[in-house]
Parts: C-alpha cells; structure tokens; sequence
C-alpha cells in the first residue's frame, strides 16, 4: 500500500466534495465483502443457537476452566472500545490536533465493539433466556442483583459504556448528517433527514452542540478509566493466584488503549486507502498513533515485570507458581507471543522509518492485536487451569463452536464498520472545516 | 349472558385451568401419583425402608433399601447387621444400577442360531426349557445336565441343590472367580478345615499382608475396612502397624505403614523366610504340632539370603519386620488367595497360616470353624473336569444363573465352541446378558436379588433376609419360582413340596425357629426378622483356631523360569471380577489409585518404560499365555520393576452398553501358573479418562500428616488446633471484610479423619446415588467434565514412596468466595451455615466455581439423562439439574429438611447423629463425621478441637466447614524394638 500524495484540500467545499465523496455508491466488491461479512455474522448466530439448545458443553470450557474464550473475546472487544473514547474524548479535552481526522472511525469502532463485548458475556451464560435476572428491576418477589459480584458492576459499566459512547458518536455526527440530507434527494434525504433532528445549523444549535459535546467529552474521559478498571476487577475481585491484584486496573487499561490504537491502524490504513482520505488522514496522524503505542506498550511490559515482581515478592506459593508455570506450562506459547508482540512489537515504532512506513505499521497494528487478544486468553485460560488444588488442575483449548462464534463476532465487527464506511461520513465534515479555519490545512 | 351454574363453573375452571397448565408445563411432564388406591404401606413422598441383603458379592452386607413410591431409589448398609454395621462399598451402593440396568433381559425369550433375540411369554419359555430337560431325563440322561450357579448361601443353594438332587441332574457347580481357594486348602492343610477363615483383625496388634487386598476387594471389604480402622484407632492406646508385602501399591498397600516391594510369586519367599526367623519363637503349647519336624527339616534347606534375593527384599528392612513379628502378641498374616495377584498363592497362604499359629493369641483372632461361605465354591478341578466333560461331550446341557465362567474362567471357552457345534445347549436363568448367557438358546431371565425373595449366610451364624424391596421392573420372575415351577412340570405334583419359593425359605426359617428355641410364635419372630434384615447370633465365646499341621505341602513349585514380565490382575473397587462393569456410576468412579475411569491400562514401572521406550497412554501389545491384547501403558511408580499390573473386570464384549468397548479382559491374559508376558510397544496413543490434575500435591500441604509421636504429646497437653471455623467466635476485624454470619440452633459442619480414610470411593457412589449426580462417559470426563459431587483426591509423595487420600467436597465455607462474587445470589448461605446452590436462580455465569480454592462446584454443560429404566432410580427429593446450573455438594440438605419435619412437634432439636448425609452414612471406617457445629458436645465439635485437626487451604480465611484430620504416620524408628 503506498501512500500517494493526492492534494490536500484547500477549501471547505473541497472537504465536503472529499468526505462525502467517499460515501458515493459503492462496487460489487463492497456488496461482496458485506455479504461475505454478514454470512460470517449469521453463522456464528447461529452456533450461538445451536449452544443455546444443546448447552455450554459444545463450548470447550471444562473444570476448572471455566471461562474460556468468550471472555477473552469480551475483554479483548472491550479493549479495543476504548481507543475510540479516548481519541475523540480525551484527545479532544487535550487539544491534540491530529485527532480530528480519525476520531469519528475510532468513535465508530468504539461503538461497534462495546456492542460486541457485550454480548459474549451473554454467549457465555449457561442460562442466556434468564439474563435479565442480572438487571436491578424491580419485581415481585423483591429480588434484587448481588451488588458485590463484580459482574453486576460489569454489567452496568459496560451497558453505561455503550449508551455514553453511542451517544456521543451519533451527537458528533450530527451536522454531517444534516450536511448529508441537504445533498441528497429521495428518500435518502428522508432518512438522513430524521437521523440529523432537524439540524439546522443555527448559532443557537452550534453553541449547544459545542457545550454538549464539550460535556459528553468530559463525561466520557473517566468512563475509558472505569469501564475497563471494572472489567479487570472481574479478576481482581476474585481469589484465583494471578488474577487477585491490585495492578489490575491500571493494567487492564493501559492493555486496552494499546489494543484499541492498534485496531484503529489496522481499521484506517485500509479504510483511508479504499476511500480516498489519505489527504485527511496523513502519516502524520497515523504516526502520532505509533508514538503513542510505544507509551502503551511500555506500560504494559511494566505491568507484566511487576506481575511477577509481586508475586515473587509476596512468598506465597500459590501465586509464584501460577507464574512460573504461565511463563513454562502449557500455555507458554501463548504467553511468549503475548509478550513478544505486545512489548517487542511496538518498539519498533522508535524507528521513524518504520512508523512512517504504511506497511510497517498495519503489519504491526496486527501484531498487537494478536498479542492482546493472547494476553487475555494467558491471564484467563492461565490462571484458571492452574489453581489452588493440584488435583483439580486442567488444560483448555477451545471447541469449533467458540472458535465460530470468535468469528462471527469478528464478522459482524467488520459488517458493521463496512456499513460505516459508506453511510455516514466516515471522518468529520465540519470538524475538518474548522481545522481548515484554526490552522489553514486540513 | 347465561347462568352459569356451579357445576359449569367448575367444568370451566378445570378446562381453563388445564389448559394454561399445559401450555407452561417445564421439559419434564409432571405426572399425577400413579396410585388410585395406593398399597397400605406406600405413603406419596414419604419413603419406606426395607431390610434386605446385599448379594453383589459373598460378603452378604445387610441392606436397607429406601423405597420411595414403589420404587428403590437408594441402598444403604443395614446398622445392625454384624457384617457392614451400616456401611457400604461403592459396589453396593451401585446395586441398584444392576436392578435397574437398561441392559437386563426384559423378559424369557428364545435365541436362534443367529443370536437374534425373540421375546417368549413365560408359558412358552417353561414349557421349551421344560422339553429340553425331559427329552434328557426321558432317556435316563439327566446326568448331562449341569446347572452352574454363583456363588450360592442359604435356601435358594438348599433348594438348588434339591432341584437337582430331584431331577437327578448332573450336578450343581457354583462358580466364583474370587472363590480364594487357596485359603481354603492351606486352611484345610493347617487347621483341618477346609475354610476362607474369619479374622477378627481389630483385636490384632500387628496385620502383615502378602497381597491380600482386604480394604478393597478382599473377601468382605467393608467389615475388614472397619474391623482395620478399628485397629488403627489411636484413642484406644496403641496404634496397630500394618506391613504389606507386595509388587504393586494396592489401595490397601497405599495405607499400610510400610510397603516392602515383591514380586508376584515371591511372596512365599519372604513369608518362608519370615516363618524361618520366627520359628523358633513359636510359642503352642501344644508344641511340636504334627508335622513339626519335617517343616523344620524343609525350613533347613533354604538360607535366608536365599530366600531374601529371591523375594528382592532387603536385609534391614525385613528384619524389621521379623523383629515387629517376634515382638508382636498377636500378629494376623493374611494372603492374596488369588492366582492372578500371586502364582504362588496356594504356598503363600500355606506358610501364612503358618505364621498366625505362631502366636497362641493369634489363634484366638483367626475364625476357621465360622469361615466364610465363599470356601464352598466350585473348585478349580471341579470346573476343569466339567470343562473336559463339555468338550468330550458328556454335557448336553447347562443351565447357568449368575456365573460367567466365558468372561472370568479361560479354560471355559470351550463353552462358545460346544454351543457352535451344536452339543451343548445353553439355558440361561441370568437376569442381564453376559458373555456365557449370551449363547444360550433359551432365556428365562431371574429377577435381580432387590426383587425377589432369599436368605444369605456369609459366614455360619449370620443368616441375612434377602425380601422384594419393589416390583419387578421387568417380566422376570424369581430364580426359586423359576426352578419350582419346571420341576412341577417334569414330575407330577409338588414334588419339591412348595409352590412358590418364599414358601420353600420360610419353611426353613421355620426350622430355625425351632432349632433355636425361640420363645412366641413363628409368625411374630418372622417378621421381625423381616424388619431387622436377618438373624446372628454372636459366638459366645472365641474358640481357639487349633493347629492340625504345619507340614510342609508336599510339592513345592519350583519358579518357572519365564522371560520378560511379570503379569499381575487384580480384582477392582469398582467391578470386583467384572461384575460391575455395566454400570455407569462404577464406571465413573475413579480408580482409587490411577484415578482414571471407563478404561482399563497397564501399570508399567518408569524405568522399564525408559528402557523400552514406552511412554504414558502408549498403546503395547501384550503377548501372554492366554493370547494378546492390546491395552495403554500407564507408566506409574505403584508397580515394581520387572511387574506389569492390570486391573480385572474390563474388556466385556457382551454385558451391556455401559461395559461396551471399555478396556482388555485381564482375566484372559493372566493365567495361573504363568504370568510371564512380553510387551511391544505400538505407534498409538490412547487418552485415559483421568480426573486427575496431577500426580503430587506440590507441597502445597492439602493432605497433610502428623507424626504419631507428636499427636500423642501434643494431644496428652491438650494442645487445641489453630482453626478458623466457621463460627461467629472466629471473626476478626483486622482480617475480616464482612461481619460473622449469624446462624440459629445449627451450623453443619463435616470431619473428614485423614487417617480413617482408605480411598475406597464408596462415598462417591452414595451421593451418585443420593443426589442424583450425573454420568457423564467416558468423553466428557475426558474433557475435564466429570459431576461427581466428592472426590477422593489422591496424591503421590515421593522419597519413601507414599499416598495420600484426601476427600473433596464443598466446604461450605463461612466466608464463601462462591457467594460474592454469583450476580443472582444463587450461591446462598443458610440460616444454618449450609452453602446452598439455588439452581432455579442460576444463571451459568460459572463465576462461583472459578472463584471456589476447592473446585467442588460442578457444572451442567448439557441436560444429561439416564437411559429407561435407570431414571427410575432418581431420588424425588432432590432437583434432576439442567443444562446450565451449577451444582456441587448440599451436605444433602434434604436429609436435614427431612429429619426437622420428623422432630417437628417434639419441641426439641436435632441429636448429633440425626443426620447423616450419604458420604457419611456409606463410609466403611466413619472417616466422615457430620454434625452441628454449634453444639460444643457434637462429635464435630468435639474432632475439631483434636491437635490433628486444620482445614485445607486455612490461610485464605474462606472459614471451611470441612475440617480434617491429619494422617497419622508411625516413624520406623519408633517402632523399633
């Protein structure tokens, strides 16, 4: 993929003309990579049901372990919605100007994969149809959710999450939407036409937009924070060797950020290729993201040195075995490519030829991801399958049905970004036009 | 609107009222009781307890059968039955899956030359089998009928043996593969009786065993199990010390005090050398026994060192040992009895017996003139000679009930080709299919034992009842009724003078009656007989065992000098000779050692594997005298070099779907006399079932021990253990997080006595049994997905070599880890302390037993059911699970429930004792104790203040309600003299 210099546009209507021509009708291949998509999606549904009616036992889950993918795809999808918030949200309270171009992509796949996350905390349920007995509704028989269970807490994080980041994806979008509906005609322009709410534009509604974004920014900068804090606490809360940390959270979200950053240059490194935005998300952006990695990255070695620092530290055996064994058992494979791409990896961002390079970063962006997902898949399957009680220990690898509904959940991630892609603008219309106006380029 | 009068009204409400019921019916339908006008002594939801007997083997444990509905749904051994004293092995616990085995005959039918079943009524199966015995008796033939039986005792052997007598048959052979014969005729050389003795083993002070695995299979396991705990009953001053001779850590070897490690067939050698020793220190008084000179003169031919190379014991150890014999008053030596354990085992037993004489007190321990009924058991050159009259054909015709001798018996294979050739018919009177029934032509199936009437008399004295506990669960009819009713119709009139065999057994109890001289009528005695399961008396005085002979036997064999391996098979917890190989809850049940489950493998010590290159799972073909098998290697330390070990009771080829396609028939393999066998590894890999994570405990000190001297010390200073129970008093609020859980009247709490408990897993077929806990098979334990609710954990420590058994079930924990973290408060912790697991509020979040330091919590990965008419034995007091809830160990809180509703109205609270769930209640040598906490005189209260007690992974202050005692260890250098 090579980065082509098209000319940056230099006028308003030239970013319009860029943006929303990227949503112009899309080719066979587009059909073609969202059907092939969607029949990902509908096939890991339906192994989904095919669970559901036979029980958790097609799942390769086991005594002990008894968490086994579902919940590494759920932290791992998790992770990656973090990114997003932290691009639009936090960048945004930073002032830290080569966001603009990506956050809108970064916001989208946030919303995508919290929606993801959530369900496999469903998939994972052995009795799905009572789910709603997590919930704290009021009822007859007064019973309520038990408030200590991390997973009540993980409940109403992540359902917090998801309503706070759509919220404040769909509010962002607004006066592109309605720029969307005064271009088009038909019954496009109906529709975009009830999804921008009247927008018209005026100063009265830009001075609301503006504090209202302002505030959901504000809002959402801790929940990046919390949700994944609460989500660690899974672990942290519990009394398995390897999981029973402090370190937790601060690790878990650091890991998140990291992972996120790394699916948004797998995601844009495509995307502004297909599209036609290379003008608009320049190397520059991307290399900021490659700085920023190397951080994460750095932060989660330290995290993973002072795991076994602590557990060292501690004396207790229990502990100190799980992590020798996690570093030498069975799943030592695992935790060697987790190390070695998640900490290894993203050093190579030091060099300016490599993240300025386009196929050194998506390769990169790749690695991560990979690594992350297998940093989950250690902390889970690795604690889990060596315990307190010898006799009871036990390895796990995953059944073809989890492994399916892996892929679904990677199918309708994509489905869902393909749709973004040529539906809404997929970077900010107005933004950029500020930009133009605060700095004289987009 | 038209009046709608009362009657519509409630036609309408009815109708409606069905309708919606319908319509959210769960996945079971419900069913009304079946009963309109229910029998007089069946009550809807509460149980009836009939006494019965056990005859899943000779042992003839008394039985208490809880019939629920007109249905058994559980067995338990009978409290006053002098055998078992209440307890029960895992064997018979699983009795009722033979009652309800899904593979029975479900009634008499016909077997043409196909082998295609074809159902029969039984007018038509009396009136061909009754063709088939009078063209025989027509033609003056009856000689060449035999009718072979198991093991039989009591009025059904009475009436056998008339059957035949009045058929003028060719004999009744009873087959036992156990039959222990080698005791009988050592018993016979010594003692002058032909006998299996009796051993009073508690009164002992030393037990030295040459392979005889008397905690597991040997003879009567649960009575020995006890009579041994008693034995080792520190409380009762001194300790017993237990020595096990063997090539391979049995179960029972795995709780002696010392392993010495022989191989298979010199085990004579070191109880030759060992009565070389002690000889002189013989102390009868009678004194010299006939015999005496020649033993003396025999005993001068061997050299110690000799007889120590050959037995590959070492020098110090066995003078240990010998020193331990000569200090001893009263020393019990026991032997295998068992060619396949040891090809010696006639010599074995021979000098064994020697050995108990010895020491007068001994004698007094030693029961020959009471032995056991096993000793009247076909003998081995009965069956060969029926064999060789099989295949001369002089036997046209044999009728078999309850034996297998084509599974168990090599040299009965001929059986199959006799059939083939068309000269000897087969009637099988057995009540499931099995590799010998399986050719017969004509089938008239007998009920199972639970159905039918009979007596068992185990040992002279004790006369256990055997009555129907249910109806038939198929069209089958009792063996009595079966052999009554052809005799009716070969021989006009009643010949046999009864109708109907429980008249036949009660015309004998008559007798009894009358020979004892009991005062009231019969009718009142008979059913109390009835209601206590049988009738023993207790010898009034201990004759002394008196010595016959100490000869020596006139041949002794000389080793056969075979190449390779040493092939060992023993019998097993789980299927004794083969017996219980179709049923599931046996099948699932961890073999106490090897821990694996629905196979069978090959014990291979880690140097002879190194040396053939052999590794774990690898498949080897084993050549043997009996032909070859192909069976995974399991490369152990339990066995010695130079010996293979196998288990007996696999590899069935025709005994059901449970039995099906699991493991090599040991039996074919090792036959007596040569056991050398030579292996060949194969490129091939077979998975066993395992449940367990690994060999050691790591040092992580779950099962723990105490050095004997210690206890005593600390125990004489009334030193108390550092617990955290599970009480209000152990909170504390530098290490608490959470207030003290109050609890009214109770907190239950469980004693687990390490040094008690022998691995045998009755307790884990007692909660199958009782809690309806899945069968899984043989692929989902494989995945790591076995429900058992206990588990023996068993743990390897190296250096001496040693094991540990450490019982694992809920823990019930004060302060849960499985309560907080469950979202929907399914883990729930009661007003009384119990951890009760709310299934109808779980969600399968599984968060519970991720978070449990125990892993007791066990999880339905699918809605599993039982075969028709397994489900029958379901316990409606307890919930059948579905797929996705959690489940684990309730203390069997339904038992709780039902012992409140009992006292309910008394004004008073439940007595220690009261309770006791199924673990407890079936535990052999009461290893488990169960009771409330918070009565400071219960008997938990009172183990858990014991210097032996701690609670497993104490530290993380999860408050255990499980509390368990360490295992005494004996130093050797206290023992030392």
């Amino acid at each position: 993929m090579k980065d082509w210099q098209a000319s940056t546009p230099k006028s308003y209507s030239e970013v319009q003309e860029m943006i929303l021509g990227a949503l112009s009708p899309p080719g066979r291949s587009y059909w073609g990579a969202v059907i092939l998509c969607l029949f990902g999606l509908l096939y890991g549904a339906s192994c989904w049901a095919y669970q559901i009616l036979t029980g958790m036992g097609v799942a390769g889950i086991n005594h002990p372990v008894n968490w086994g993918i579902y919940l590494v795809n759920f932290v791992f999808w998790v992770g990656i919605a973090h990114s997003g918030t932290l691009i639009s949200a936090i960048l945004y309270l930073l002032r830290a100007r080569w966001r603009t171009s990506i956050a809108r992509a970064a916001e989208a796949m946030t919303v995508f994969a919290v929606m993801i996350a959530g369900l496999f905390p469903f998939i994972h349920l052995g009795r799905v149809w009572i789910f709603y007995w997590i919930i704290p509704y009021p009822n007859q028989r007064d019973l309520w959710p038990n408030f200590q269970s991390p997973l009540v807490f993980d409940f109403l994080a992540i359902s917090t999450y998801l309503t706070v980041s759509s919220m404040f994806w769909y509010m962002g979008m607004l006066p592109d939407l309605a720029a969307l509906r005064d271009q088009s005609t038909g019954l496009k322009r109906r529709i975009y036409g009830i999804f921008s709410l009247g927008w018209q534009g005026t100063h009265i509604q830009w001075r609301h937009y503006g504090t209202a974004y302002l505030l959901f920014a504000a809002f959402a900068t801790p929940l990046v924070i919390s949700v994944h804090s609460v989500v660690s606490w899974d672990f942290a809360l519990s009394i398995v060797p390897g999981w029973h940390s402090t370190i937790f959270a601060p690790y878990f979200v650091a890991g998140a950020i990291h992972s996120g950053l790394a699916m948004v240059l797998t995601l844009l490194i495509p995307m502004r290729g297909l599209l036609g935005l290379q003008p608009l998300i320049n190397v520059g952006t991307l290399e900021s993201i490659a700085k920023t990695m190397v951080l994460t990255g750095l932060i989660v070695g330290y995290s993973y040195g002072v795991e076994y620092f602590m557990a060292w530290y501690s004396g207790n055996m229990f502990e100190w075995d799980t992590f020798i064994w996690r570093a030498f058992g069975h799943y030592a494979p695992q935790f060697w490519v987790m190390v070695v791409c998640n900490v290894a990896g993203p050093l190579l961002f030091l060099i300016k030829a490599i993240r300025t390079n386009l196929i050194w970063l998506f390769a990169v962006g790749i690695i991560v991801n990979i690594g992350m997902w297998y940093e989950r898949f250690v902390i889970i399957v690795g604690s889990m399958s060596h315990e307190y009680v010898p006799h009871a220990w036990g390895v796990y690898s995953p059944s073809w049905v989890e492994l399916s509904i892996m892929l679904g959940s990677f199918s309708m991630f994509l489905f869902l970004f393909l749709l973004f892609c040529k539906f809404v603008p997929p970077v900010s219309v107005f933004e950029m036009k500020e930009h133009l106006w605060t700095h004289g380029k987009a | 609107m038209p009046s709608l009068g009362r009657r519509h009204f409630l036609k309408l409400l009815g109708l409606v009222g069905s309708a919606s019921l319908t319509g959210c019916s769960s996945e079971s339908p419900r069913r009304l009781i079946p009963y309109l006008n229910p029998p007089k002594d069946v009550v809807p939801g509460k149980a009836s307890w009939y006494a019965t007997t056990c005859m899943e083997c000779q042992a003839g444990c008394g039985l208490w059968a809880r019939n629920r509905d007109g249905r058994v749904v559980k067995l338990e051994g009978n409290p006053a039955h002098p055998v078992n004293r209440g307890a029960l092995c895992a064997r018979g616990q699983a009795g009722l899956q033979g009652l309800y085995d899904p593979d029975r005959f479900r009634g008499p039918g016909e077997k043409d030359g196909s082998g295609v079943f074809r159902a029969l009524s039984w007018e038509e199966a009396f009136s061909k089998a009754a063709m088939e015995l009078k063209g025989l008796l027509s033609r003056g033939e009856g000689e060449r009928a035999v009718f072979m039986t198991g093991l039989l005792t009591g009025s059904l052997r009475d009436l056998c043996i008339k059957w035949v007598e009045k058929l003028a048959l060719g004999g009744l052979v009873m087959y036992e593969p156990l039959s222990y014969e080698p005791l009988a005729q050592a018993a016979q050389k010594v003692f002058g009786t032909w006998a299996v003795p009796h051993y009073s083993m508690e009164k002992a002070d030393l037990i030295i065993s040459f392979g005889a695995d008397f905690l597991s299979t040997w003879i009567s396991p649960v009575e020995y199990a006890r009579r041994f705990s008693e034995f080792r009953t520190p409380e009762e001053g001194k300790r017993g010390f237990f020595v096990f001779f063997g090539p391979r850590l049995s179960q029972t070897a795995a709780n002696a005090d010392m392993w010495l490690q022989v191989r298979p067939g010199a085990q004579r050698y070191a109880a030759l050398a060992l009565l070389k020793a002690s000889w002189k220190d013989k102390e009868g008084e009678k004194a010299p026994w006939p015999g005496s000179a020649h033993l003396e003169a025999f005993l001068e031919k061997w050299e110690e060192e000799t007889l120590l190379s050959k037995a590959g014991l070492k020098r110090e150890e066995f003078h240990f040992v010998r020193k331990l014999f000569q200090r001893s008053r009263r020393p019990i030596v026991l032997s295998s009895g068992l060619e396949t354990v040891d090809p010696h085992a006639h010599e074995t037993a021979w000098i064994s017996h020697v050995l108990c004489s010895l020491k007068k007190e001994s004698l007094e321990l030693i029961d020959v003139g009471r032995g056991w009924s096993v000793a009247s058991a076909a003998k081995r050159s009965e069956l060969l000679s029926l064999r060789d009259k099989i295949e001369s054909k002089e036997i046209s015709l044999l009728l078999v009930h309850g034996a297998n001798p084509v599974f168990s018996f090599p040299e009965f294979e001929v059986l199959e080709e006799a059939v083939r050739k068309g000269h000897l018919k087969l009637i099988g009177l057995s009540s499931t299919e099995d590799e010998t029934t399986s050719l017969s032509s004509l089938i008239l199936p007998a009920s199972n034992f639970l159905e039918d009437w009979a007596d068992v008399e185990p040992r002279p004295g004790i006369r256990g009842i055997v009555q129907p506990v249910m109806g038939t669960v198929f069209d089958t009819r009792g063996l009595g009724d079966v052999l009554l009713e052809l005799t009716r119709r070969l021989i006009p009139g009643d010949p046999l003078g009864h109708y109907s065999f429980d008249g036949f057994l009660k015309e004998r109890w008559k007798s009894f009656h009358e020979e004892l001289g009991i005062p009231g009528g019969f009718d009142s005695w008979w059913a109390e007989i009835l209601r206590r399961g049988g009738q023993w008396v207790e010898p009034s005085s201990s004759k002394r065992c008196e010595v016959a002979s100490v000869s020596p036997p006139m041949e002794w064999a000389s080793d056969e000098g075979g190449q390779g391996f040493e092939l060992l098979a023993y019998p097993t917890v789980q299927f004794l000779d083969g017996r219980g190989a179709n049923r599931p809850w046996l099948q699932e049940l961890p073999d106490p050692m090897t821990q694996i489950t629905w196979g069978s493998w090959l014990e291979i010590h880690p140097q002879d594997a190194e040396r053939l290159g052999i590794s774990n799972e690898q498949v080897v073909v084993l050549k043997g005298f009996g032909g070859e098998a192909e069976i995974p290697a399991y490369v152990t330390p339990l066995t010695i070099p130079g010996v293979l070990s196998m288990p007996l009771g696999q590899g069935h080829t025709s005994f059901g779907r449970f039995a099906k396609g699991c493991g090599v028939n040991g039996w074919k393999l090792c036959s007596r006399g040569a056991n050398h066998v030579s292996i060949q590894p194969r490129a091939l890999k077979v998975k066993f079932a395992n449940t367990d994570g690994s060999l050691s405990q790591h040092g992580r000190g779950l099962a723990q021990g105490m050095d004997l001297g210690e206890y005593q010390e600390a125990k004489s200073k009334g030193q108390l253990p550092k617990l955290r129970l599970p009480l209000p008093e152990a909170y504390d609020p530098k290490e608490d997080f959470y207030p003290p859980h109050k609890h009214n009247l109770y907190r239950w709490a469980m004693v687990v006595d390490l040094d008690r408990c022998i691995g045998c897993g009755a307790c884990v077929i007692a909660c199958n049994a009782e809690n309806n806990v899945a069968i899984v098979g043989r692929e989902l334990v494989l995945q790591g997905r076995e429900m058992q609710w206990i588990r023996i954990e068993r743990y390897l420590e190296d250096h001496p070599l040693k094991v540990r058994f450490l019982p694992m079930l809920c823990q019930h924990c004060d302060a849960a880890p499985c309560e907080s973290v469950c979202p929907v408060y399914a883990p729930h912790h009661s007003a009384e302390g119990l951890n009760n697991q709310v299934y109808n509020r779980c969600i399968g979040t599984r968060f519970c037993s991720q978070n449990c330091p125990y892993k007791v919590r066990r999880f339905n990965w699918f809605t599993f059911t039982r075969p028709k008419p397994l489900h029958l034995q379901l316990n409606p007091d307890v919930t059948v699970r579905q797929k996705g809830v959690m489940e684990k160990c309730s203390f069997c809180v339904q038992r709780i429930v039902e012992a409140k509703n009992r006292i309910r109205g008394e004004r008073r609270t439940l007595r220690d004792g009261e309770v006791i769930p199924a673990c407890a209640q079936t535990c052999p040598t009461e290893a488990l104790v169960f009771g409330n906490l918070m009565d400071p005189e219960s008997r938990v209260a009172r183990l858990s203040r014991d210097p032996r007690a701690y609670q497993v992974l104490g530290h993380l202050n999860t408050k255990p309600a499980v509390i368990y005692l360490r295992r005494l260890e004996t130093r050797r250098e206290d023992m030392a003299p």
